[in-house]
């Protein structure tokens, strides 16, 4: 019963949906180094990102001891950072969180399994992010506890391209 | 993909320099030259040398240079040995791996006045914050150097010397300064600090016993012991399988005493919510501190990052 989602459209012809946008897009090539901001990613499919830390074949990220496919791009939500500074009084900046694509508009937790367009790349949501202590002592912010549940999505790239600040995200039916 | 975690900043040198009276000056920097992650005035990082040794130094460069770190390291013939091998192993592009930089002060804008006095190579710490202070303008400061004769970093300190900024006071030719004449008059205004030899540490302390604790900064050439939840005691580990002891020191992670253990153990938050380094329990009293397992689960089951002990002896099933 509750392992698929409802098919068809709801009663009364609701539109079931949503559009979200890029709105920053950060990389790293190295454990530790503070994220760059970019103006563009470009996304190898079933790779990484070129330049980023988790490019497999180049990884020198702190997790990279561990391989894990759904690591090769990552994605937060600027409602999170939002809602930090509203409810917990903590400023966090979208180069501090260590993901990659800071979306606007684009319900991460619902897209685990599922795939969707980020501009002209195509991905797959394999898992939710977990937050680690390991931010909170690059950042000094203790941020553990409130990005519990919501520390970004964890994706593989299924077509590759090049990524843009303001490009749109949406659902891959 | 790399075998073991990384652990520290990979930094390459690119940069040695003779520093008068046997210092050099290294200078470090990520090997694409990306910035590297930030530090305050007075900040010090580990260098893990590639012999095996760790040691701690501070940065003397001014923070806002984002893409080098700078260590002063003075060669100790007779020291512990970091200094000798960064003096006479280490050249020009050679990997090290630091850690992320530690302490430092933040400069505040109700501090008016900052007086430095350092012994020495002592002076290291306090030129990343002459430099910050000399360019942000945010508050006037001297910084009192002693010194028995020869002058260290001589090049680098020379144009805050010039300015009066810097005050030399060599004992060979006058003796030892009064310190409480040099730190002054004390207030809620003024921050005095010291870096030098332990007897001129406890002079100081001395001198500014009265003073409120957030006016007094010391920085001493030997890291102090980390701060420890004074609740927490040290316990032993027996893993079932290996038939391995490994010791916990008190306020250290099951997880950080089994890697230095050598024992591999997936892990990943480290804050007791992800589920990766689940351990099971065979005897004893588990600390349970995790956010995940079950109270059925925490009869079999532990986290090695979170969890602590009651017990003197922790079995498991490893």
């Amino acid at each position: 019963m509750l392992d698929t989602m409802s098919a068809g459209p709801a009663q009364g012809a609701a539109q079931l949906g949503w559009t979200g946008v890029v709105r920053f897009l950060h990389l790293a090539p190295r454990a530790f180094l503070p994220m760059r901001a970019a103006e563009t990613l470009t996304l190898v499919a079933g790779k990484g990102i070129e330049g980023d830390r988790y490019m497999i074949g180049k990884e020198e990220g702190f997790y990279s001891h561990k391989p894990e496919e759904g690591r090769q791009v990552t994605l937060f939500e600027l409602e999170t950072l939002v809602a930090l500074k509203r409810d917990a009084g903590i400023e966090l900046g979208p180069e501090e969180h260590r993901r990659n694509v800071t979306v606007e508009g684009v319900p991460l937790n619902h897209l685990v399994g599922r795939r969707f367009w980020l501009g002209e790349t195509l991905l797959e949501a394999t898992r939710l992010s977990v937050p680690c202590r390991h931010i909170e002592e690059i950042t000094g912010k203790a941020i553990f506890d409130p990005l519990i549940n919501r520390s970004g999505l964890n994706c593989k790239i299924l077509r590759g391209g090049i990524v843009r600040v303001g490009d749109i995200v949406r659902n891959a039916a | 993909m790399s075998a073991r975690p990384i652990t520290t900043v990979k930094t390459v040198v690119t940069g040695i320099e003779e520093a008068g009276a046997g210092v050099k000056l290294f200078t470090l920097a990520d090997p694409d030259r990306w910035e590297l992650p930030p530090f305050k005035p007075g900040a010090h990082i580990d260098l893990h040398l590639p012999n095996g040794l760790v040691r701690t130094y501070s940065l003397c460069n001014e923070p806002a240079e984002n893409t080098r770190y700078a260590i002063a390291v003075k060669r100790e013939a007779d020291g512990r040995g970091g200094s000798r091998a960064l003096h006479d192993e280490i050249g020009i592009g050679d990997v090290i791996g630091v850690s992320l930089p530690r302490g430092g002060i933040e400069p505040q804008a109700h501090i008016a006045r900052y007086v430095f006095l350092a012994g020495g190579i002592g002076v290291t710490p306090f030129l990343s914050m002459a430099r910050h202070l000399e360019r942000t303008q945010q508050a006037e400061f001297t910084l009192h150097l002693i010194v028995r004769e020869e002058v260290p970093l001589a090049a680098q300190l020379g144009s805050l010397v010039e300015q009066g900024r810097i005050i030399v006071h060599r004992t060979s030719r006058t003796g030892r300064p009064d310190l409480a004449a040099l730190v002054g008059e004390g207030g809620s205004e003024t921050v005095v600090a010291c870096c030098g030899p332990e007897s001129m540490i406890e002079s100081f302390e001395r001198v500014t016993a009265a003073w409120p604790a957030a006016s007094v900064h010391i920085e001493r050439f030997t890291a102090p012991s980390p701060v420890i939840d004074p609740d927490a005691k040290p316990f032993t580990l027996s893993l079932a399988r290996s038939g391995a002891e490994i010791h916990v020191r008190a306020g250290q992670t099951i997880l950080a005493a089994l890697q230095e253990g050598g024992i591999d153990v997936a892990a990943s938050c480290c804050g007791g919510i992800c589920g990766a380094c689940k351990v099971g329990w065979i005897e004893g009293q588990p600390v349970h501190r995790d956010r995940i397992l079950s109270p059925y689960e925490r009869e079999r089951y532990l986290m090695v990052c979170v969890a602590g002990s009651d017990a003197e002896r922790l079995v498991l099933d490893l």
